[in-house]
Order: C-alpha cells, then sequence, then structure tokens
C-alpha cells in the first residue's frame, strides 16, 4: 500500500475528516486512481471501523465521525470516479417506514454500505411504501428498511407487500432491521435478510449483490 | 399490605406479599384500558406526567405513583405541532394498529443544532412553583398508602440530545467535547434543582436515566460516559441523598448497558429500570447484582406483550418472579409504556399473573 494511501485510511479510522480531504487530493495529485483511493484507502478502512464496532471497540460516536472522514474524502473523490467510470457496486434505497422517525440507525447502516462502495438513495424518515417502490422503478436494487417501534413493524410488511405488488420483488434484496426485529420477524415479513447492525448489515447487501 | 410497604420491603430484599407492580401507558392505550375497566373520567393520560388522577394506576393495584417534573413532560403535549418551554419543536406522527390509530410526537427542531445558539440559549425556571402543584397533590393524597416516586428522567443526555440533534450529539462527544459539556449542563442543572426539590418535599423514590444503551451494545463507550455523563449522575445521587439519606435513586436506561452497572452501583444507585428483556439478561443480573441493587421493569413489550399469547406473557412473568424477583428486589412492569399494539388479553394476563402470584412463604 503507498504511504498515502495508508494515510487515507488512518484519518478514516481516526475520523479526521480534515486531514481525510487533504489526503484524498494529495493522492488525487500524485494521480493515484480514484479507484484505488476508493477501494484501498476509503472502503478498508470502514471495513475496519465496521470490525472495531462489532468487536466492542467502536460505538456509536467513532463509527459517525469515520463515516463523516469518509464522506468528506468521497465528495472529492467522485467526479474522478464518474471520469473513470468506476461503477458502484450496487444502488440502496433506504429509509426508515411510514409512521416512523428514528433515523440513527438508518444512517448509521447507509452509512456503512456507502463505505462498502455501494451508492446510496436515502430516503429518509417516516418513508412510504409508493417512495420505496419509485426507488426500486429508479434502479435500486437493494431496499433497506428500518423500524425501532413495534407499532410501525407491521409497515415493513406493507411496504414489502407494496414492491411484490408493483411486479419489482425480484429485482430487489430488502434488507430489514430496528431494536425490535429479528431473523423470523424477517422471514415472517418475506424480507431476504436481517442484520442486527450497520456493520452487518453492509456485509449482508455485498453478499447478496457480489 | 400497604402499597408503600410493599415496595419498602421489596427494596430492603425482603418478600412482601406479592411483587410491587409499576405499569405505564401510552395515552392510547390508557384510553382503552379506562373503556375496558369501565373507568369514568374525561382526562387525558399522559405518561410523562401532567395533571393525571392516577385512577388507572390505582384500579389495577399498582404500587407507586409517578410524578414528573422536566423535559420529559414535553412529550404528548398536543396533536398539533408545537414548541415546547425549552424550544424543541415537536410534531405528532400516526402509526395504525389493530386496536386503532395512535401517534407518537417527534422531534421537528432542535434550538441548539448551530453552534453558536448556545451564547443566546435560555433555559426554562426549575423553580416555579407550579411545577410542583402535582406533586405537592399526589403526596398529600396518597403518600399514605403508595410509594410516591418523583422522575427526572431524561435527566442529562436526552434532555441535550432533543436540544442539539441525535447525531449532532453523540458526533460532539468525540469531536466537540468542550460545546457538549456545556449542553449537557443545562439540563442537567434543571433536572438537579428538580429532583433535590422532590426529595425535599417527600417523594421516595428519585427516578432519573438517560438511555445509553442500544439493543445489543451500549451506545457510547463505557469511557465517554465515565467522562460525560458518569460524575453528574453521582453528584445528582449524592445531593438528593444529602437531603433524604432515605431517598432511593432509581436509574433508566433502554438497552444493553452491562459495562457501567457497576460503576452505577459505586455512585449510589438503588433501583435499576427497566432492563429490557432482549438487551441484557434478567437472570444474570439477579446474579452478579442481586444483593447490591434492586430491579423495576422487565417484561418484554418489544416482543411479549404485543406480539405473545397470554401464556407467554404468564410465562414471563413467573420466570422474571423467580429469578429477578428471588427473595425480593423486583418491581415487576413492562419495560415501557405499554403501547397500542398490546391485546388487551395479554395485559390483563400479566396484571393478574402479577397481582394473583404470591411470594413464597420464606
Amino acid at each position: 500500500m503507498k504511504p498515502i494511501i495508508q494515510e487515507i485510511y488512518t484519518c478514516i479510522l481516526e475520523g479526521d475528516a480534515n486531514l481525510a480531504r487533504e489526503k484524498v487530493q494529495a493522492a488525487l495529485d500524485e494521480e493515484i486512481a480514484a479507484s484505488v483511493i476508493l477501494n484501498e484507502g476509503m472502503i478498508f478502512a470502514m471495513s475496519e471501523v465496521g470490525r472495531l464496532f462489532e468487536e466492542g471497540e467502536y460505538f456509536v460516536p467513532e463509527m459517525l465521525i469515520s463515516a463523516r472522514a469518509m464522506k468528506t474524502g468521497l465528495a472529492l473523490l467522485r467526479p474522478h470516479l464518474v471520469a473513470a467510470d468506476v461503477k458502484p457496486v450496487g444502488v440502496v434505497a433506504i429509509g426508515t417506514v411510514k409512521g416512523d422517525l428514528h433515523d440513527i440507525g438508518k444512517s448509521l447502516v447507509a452509512m456503512m454500505m456507502e463505505g462498502s462502495g455501494f451508492e446510496i438513495n436515502d430516503l429518509g424518515t417516516d418513508v412510504t411504501p409508493e417512495a420505496f417502490v419509485e426507488a426500486v422503478r429508479a434502479g435500486a436494487n437493494v431496499v433497506g428498511l428500518s423500524a425501532l417501534l413495534t407499532t410501525t413493524m407491521p409497515m415493513m410488511e406493507k411496504t414489502i407487500q407494496a414492491i411484490t405488488d408493483a411486479g419489482l420483488r425480484n429485482k430487489v434484496k430488502i434488507i430489514i432491521g430496528g431494536a425490535p426485529i429479528t431473523t423470523e420477524f424477517a422471514k415472517e415479513v418475506g424480507a431476504d435478510g436481517f442484520a442486527p447492525d450497520a456493520s452487518q448489515a453492509a456485509k449482508l447487501a455485498k453478499s447478496f449483490i457480489g | 399490605m400497604k402499597h408503600r410497604d410493599r415496595v419498602l420491603m421489596a427494596l430492603n430484599h425482603e418478600t412482601p406479599d406479592r411483587c410491587p407492580m409499576q405499569v405505564s401507558f401510552t395515552p392510547e392505550f390508557a384510553a382503552r384500558l379506562a373503556k375496558e375497566i369501565k373507568l369514568g373520567g374525561d382526562q387525558l393520560h399522559n405518561p410523562h406526567g401532567g395533571g393525571n388522577t392516577y385512577e388507572l394506576e390505582r384500579s389495577l393495584d399498582q404500587d407507586m405513583l409517578l410524578t414528573s417534573v422536566g423535559w420529559a413532560n414535553s412529550y404528548y403535549q398536543d396533536a398539533e405541532a408545537y414548541i415546547d418551554e425549552w424550544g424543541v419543536g415537536w410534531r405528532s406522527v400516526e402509526y395504525t394498529t389493530p386496536y386503532g390509530v395512535g401517534r407518537y410526537t417527534e422531534f421537528s427542531h432542535h434550538p441548539l443544532a448551530d453552534d453558536q445558539a448556545i451564547h443566546s440559549y435560555q433555559a426554562p425556571d426549575p423553580n416555579r412553583p407550579e411545577l410542583y402543584q402535582d406533586t405537592e397533590w399526589v403526596l398529600k393524597n396518597f403518600k399514605d398508602e403508595y410509594w410516591i416516586v418523583g422522575v427526572v428522567v431524561t435527566t442529562i443526555f436526552e434532555a441535550a440530545w432533543a436540544l442539539r440533534g441525535y447525531e449532532q450529539t453523540l458526533t460532539d462527544f468525540a469531536l466537540n467535547p468542550d460545546l457538549i459539556e456545556r449542553i449537557l449542563d443545562i439540563p442537567y442543572q434543571y433536572h438537579l434543582t428538580a429532583a433535590k426539590k422532590l426529595a425535599q418535599m417527600g417523594v421516595d423514590m428519585i427516578w432519573t436515566g438517560d438511555d445509553v444503551g442500544a439493543q445489543d451494545a451500549m451506545l457510547i463507550s463505557p469511557k465517554m460516559w465515565r467522562k460525560f455523563l458518569k460524575p453528574r449522575m453521582a453528584n445528582l445521587i449524592a445531593e438528593v441523598k444529602a437531603i433524604n439519606p432515605q431517598v432511593k435513586v432509581a436509574y433508566h436506561s433502554d438497552g444493553n448497558i452491562y459495562p457501567i452497572i457497576p460503576e452505577l452501583i459505586e455512585i449510589g444507585l438503588d433501583v435499576i429500570n427497566p432492563i429490557q428483556p432482549a438487551s441484557m439478561d434478567p437472570a444474570r443480573l439477579k446474579r452478579k447484582y442481586g444483593d447490591q441493587l434492586c430491579f423495576w421493569g422487565s417484561i418484554d413489550i418489544q416482543h411479549t406483550l404485543p406480539f405473545g399469547s397470554p401464556d407467554d406473557v404468564r410465562t414471563e412473568v413467573l420466570t422474571r418472579l423467580e429469578t429477578l424477583g428471588k427473595n425480593g428486589g423486583l418491581i415487576i412492569g413492562p419495560t415501557h409504556h405499554v403501547q397500542l399494539d398490546t391485546p388487551m388479553e395479554n395485559f390483563s394476563a400479566m396484571i393478574k399473573a402479577i397481582t394473583e402470584t404470591p411470594y413464597p412463604k420464606s
């Protein structure tokens, strides 16, 4: 690994957004390929962030600032990725289901998925089934549904049903998550999978696409 | 047996006639329940306080009555959008259950979202006499019979994130510690004043708390908790107990908070709430901390109460009485307000199992 790529990796791991921007610019100035900066610097770093989170070394604040550093670098890198025709590994449409406004979990999942190379269509909170359907029509191949409340869990099934009714169910993989969600519930409502945390959600999405 | 004696015995690790019980409800479930048990009265029930008559609590044979002063009272204030006295903006979001439509109040505006806003921010005054009228009333009318709890939950962290925004507060912990210390101090000072006043007025227990647990792990590291929250919580407990050494202190955090329990005991905590069973194993907690700590809650509202059968509910209650409640030390109840999605048969099974199961004679 080139020293500058190692430095980008470290900035993201430590959540230093300003330095991450500086180092990504330096890497671009050295004419390192955008795909190398992305894969060997950023995605590698976010995968380590995920590992540290799963192992209980990192908590939500650490994950948030690493993701912020990654996003800062990515904003600078994006035009170069487009110019070099580097495609995302997939497109994820993600949101909290209708009636649910609790979005920290959803945001962390979106960040970790972005950090594993996905393009994110973040639909936000209180998202109607129709909006998810539209996002699939627009090209998402993974859908992420989030709910914190038992009272909004039934909306997950309704959203999946709406995607099925629109004839789009075989075009997407659907992942669900949130505090009260279990693997059994995911099976019951016809989702493709459940992940207990953001890091595992990103891995699951990648396993579906890869 | 008097309700308050039942609670006091349990908190002294003795076994009363049955396990003491505390149950709260969302306004929608309360209305449904009032209809079910044919209770009169047209007052809206707010689980966070404000004009509660305690009719429901008393008719269910509950043992503790709660009276709340603080930011948490901002929940459920109105079905329309509103701004509370802290400047936090709220709006209602509807959900649908098999038993009707309900609503939760959710944030729409954080007054300290901007870094500069703190310079001109004026917190509400915790010394206004009207804040304590409900408490005065409940103490006067019910203290002889019931265990009275002064509630100052959302004590530091939760009210701070309402002021600042959730993600921003968590980010500040890592990147802007000086600013977040100042913001944490705003609700902390308010709730400290309220807790001291409630202790002076004669409540039996102070209920403090902040959600620092997520479903499977802590939200923030134990190290951050030690830096930002533990010293304030330690001081609050010490100040309240300096006013009345007999007063008990309970602490609420949802989720998994295994790593900080020994330190909560170290700073003088008496009771931990709500013991979310999908996040922390009640039997393990009793084994490890049962002689130093009492427990409050433990009946699962994420799975058993809304989605289980009445038999599941009954089994869970009996299991808790045998594990967490062994030799006292437990105030049993659901881990949060009972929600509208709970079948009435499940609710009744819970109440029946709790109130009709005597403690074995020791």
